[in-house]
């Protein structure tokens, strides 16, 4: 596998310890994608409304809208998501306007285990299965903001663990047509997304080794929010072996800028604080390579107040350019 | 609330610690949004508690195995382990499928009932997946260890929840399925037979009946029947223990310790929480932000970026000496923007509300990782 071979299969499951970007990583996925020529949807799960805040837009619903052109978007839940599969299997008006607001859904939600991740997949076949009038399938590329690393094995395994439960009946098919679709290596693939600190890449070692354990194929990685090497081998060296506050202060002074002692420690500390980031980002590097046989893409950090449509646009230039290239790191 | 007694609310907050919340609360439960640094405050707020004496457990929920990690173990199972290093601290992983095996035992009306739960093909299932299932055993193992008496102060990490205010509601959403009419329909007589069309009267319940098993296959119904069934006379234990779980939670006893890190995302779901708190009458101990941004703007204060950037321009003629020196002043001024967006990201999404107390951690220079780390952060969260 290469990086370049990012949107090789038409569903991404984007996945990763909390705090880490994921879905801002979904979103930058999506719009690389539909860059590239791609009729892309972007799905959320967990009814969060992280998407519409991201791009701006009116909330999201079970409707996909189109919010940019070629790039489409959904919130899948539950609810709705058993209502359209009653209407689609059994034409049942009747049953759907029961389960609506009933304990039906206190059934599908909380009594039947993992029936409620089945639901929310169930849909997402419906959007990777989907056909145009041509025949062609609706959406070139699917990529679903899904739950963090630590529920996505349950998340994923759930139609398994449905038909390890329904011996027969419809549920048990949908539910083994859903578990084909996961693990079927030319159709999904899983993608990671960490940071290059310590608990998120043992989460992520951890993850993947689960995740392919499970029967998934792991996409390349995503890093987020990489810290530039702001120092070369020499400004290094400078800045630990000969610039001491009494040295810093006679750089600054000869350039016009006069700091007391206190100012030149201060500055003199950010800049160490700086390579030890940049040390353990390495050393964090390292581990992954050691660890982890799996390409890279590292997505550089941009901090915004509100993470919004230009931010994705930055990190979806690097996707573009790592994707569309030629091929190889 | 005007802006400028919202602003003196937070730099009131900024002056508090949480000192006396180590030193006087019987349980302290840290919340806040997945990947804030929650499960190493807990940790950190632990250690402070043990260190002034009295007897501690940590408690975590994180099935990643944070904890384990912070305090350099290698696994944590659902028995207290002593914690090297620290004299009178335990600490301890739930595990869900044994938490729930404990219930089972303690509370069912023999060991025959309690082995035929155990038994049944949905409860290894159940026990781990049922939504809300890691927030209510954490509410179960709770009121364990409170009731035990072994321990002065329990710190707890709340699970990873989609959303933080799930483990608030846990306790209601039990007490709520237990009563609701959904459970009484399985209740009713007749479900375990497997005749489930038409059987349970009222309701509409026929109607639905046939059409889940339509879905769910036939006598699937009827097992999770006969599994909820064999709980009977187990559910009013369950329904008092969330009561009394709640009423401990609402005591001043207890304190709630609210992480965050400085993003949007994060700080807007601990105002909800911070709200929420207040509310149900819970007692908040504070806001803690990690990882906050330092700069040696301060120092360098009476410098306008521009007047930085232009030297720093200067400098980039000179030796690999001189140039280092520029890109510090580069990295100086961005830190200071930094420091400065990050500022207002708290200012506007803590606007109105109050966290009592304030503490913004600093980024520290590598993860903490070891006890070590852990006593540090602890510094920073006791004395603001």
């Amino acid at each position: 596998m290469d990086a370049a071979d990012l949107f090789e299969t038409r569903l991404l499951v984007v996945t990763g310890k909390g705090g880490v970007g994921k879905s801002t990583a979904a979103a930058a996925l999506a719009l690389a994608g539909t860059r590239s020529g791609r009729r892309t949807c972007l799905v959320e799960v967990e009814g969060r409304q992280t998407m519409s805040r991201l791009f701006q837009t009116e909330p999201w619903d079970f409707t996909e809208r189109q919010f940019r052109p070629g790039l489409h978007g959904l919130s899948i839940d539950p609810e709705a998501s058993l209502v359209e599969y009653l209407d689609m299997f059994y034409g049942a008006k009747r049953i759907s306007k029961l389960v609506v607001g009933s304990t039906a859904v206190e059934f599908a939600t909380t009594a039947a285990p993992g029936i409620k991740d089945v639901l929310l997949i169930g849909k997402v076949k419906e959007l990777e299965r989907r056909r145009k009038a041509d025949g062609r399938f609706a959406f070139d590329l699917i990529v679903v903001d899904a739950p963090p690393t630590g529920r996505i094995v349950k998340f994923l395994r759930a139609p398994e663990a449905t038909t390890e439960l329904v011996n027969v009946g419809p549920i048990r098919s949908q539910a083994q047509s859903l578990a084909d679709m996961l693990l079927d290596p030319a159709r999904t693939h899983l993608q990671l997304v960490t940071l290059l600190e310590e608990m998120p890449v043992t989460e992520t070692v951890e993850s993947a080794g689960a995740l392919r354990d499970l029967g998934c194929t792991v996409g390349p990685l995503l890093v987020n929010r990489v810290l530039p090497e702001r120092f070369d081998d020499l400004g290094r060296k400078a800045l630990t072996d000969d610039l001491e506050p009494p040295d810093l202060r006679k750089v600054l002074g000869k350039a016009g800028l006069e700091v007391d002692v206190d100012a030149a420690t201060a500055l003199r500390e950010l800049g160490l604080a700086h390579l030890s980031q940049v040390d353990l980002q390495r050393q964090m590097r390292e581990e992954l390579a050691a660890n982890l046989d799996l390409p890279t893409i590292e997505l550089p950090y941009v901090y915004a107040e509100h993470f919004l449509d230009p931010e994705i646009r930055v990190l979806a230039d690097v996707l573009e350019a790592r994707t569309t290239g030629s091929k190889g790191r | 609330m005007s802006k400028k007694r919202s602003t003196d609310v937070l730099a009131a907050a900024r002056t508090r610690g949480l000192k006396d919340t180590v030193a006087t609360a019987h349980v302290i439960v840290c919340t806040g949004s997945g990947g804030v640094g929650k499960t190493t405050t807990a940790a950190a707020l632990a250690i402070a508690a043990a260190r002034l004496g009295r007897s501690t457990i940590v408690l975590t929920i994180d099935p990643a195995r944070r904890l384990a990690q912070s305090l350099g173990l290698r696994s944590l199972d659902n028995t207290p382990r002593p914690v090297k290093g620290v004299e009178g601290l335990d600490a301890m992983m739930l595990d869900m499928k044994r938490t729930f095996d404990e219930v089972i035992d303690r509370n069912a009306a023999d060991s025959q009932r309690a082995e035929r739960i155990k038994d049944n093909r949905f409860y290894v299932q159940l026990s781990d997946s049922l939504a809300g299932t890691q927030e209510y055993m954490a509410m179960e193992k709770l009121h364990q260890l409170h009731t035990d008496g072994l321990y002065d102060c329990i710190v707890i990490d709340t699970p990873p929840t989609r959303n933080a205010l799930d483990f608030l509601d846990a306790p209601k959403r039990m007490t709520d399925f237990l009563e609701g009419r959904f459970l009484r329909l399985f209740m009713a007589p007749g479900m375990v037979a497997g005749k489930l069309a038409g059987r349970a009267a009222g309701f509409g319940a026929g109607l639905f009946m046939k059409a889940a098993s339509r879905i769910t296959g036939a006598g699937v119904l009827g097992d999770l029947a006969e599994f909820f069934q064999s709980f009977e006379g187990m559910y009013d234990g369950f329904k008092t223990r969330a009561q009394a779980v709640y009423a401990l939670l609402q005591s001043p006893e207890s304190a709630f310790v609210v992480v965050a890190s400085p993003e949007t995302s994060a700080l807007r779901e601990a105002r909800y929480f911070l709200q929420r708190l207040a509310s149900e009458g819970m007692p908040t101990a504070g806001l803690v932000v990690n990882r906050v941004t330092t700069s040696a703007e301060d120092a360098l204060g009476d410098h306008p970026p521009q007047e930085l950037l232009a030297v720093a321009t200067h400098l980039d003629e000179g030796d690999s000496e001189q140039r280092a020196v520029a890109e510090l002043l580069r990295l100086a001024v961005d830190a200071g923007e930094a420091v400065n967006r990050e500022q207002r990201t708290i200012a506007s999404s803590l606007h109105g509300v109050d966290p009592r107390a304030l503490i913004e951690v600093p980024l520290l220079s590598g993860d903490v990782t070891d006890v070590e780390g852990l006593e540090r952060l602890a510094r920073y969260l006791l004395t603001a």
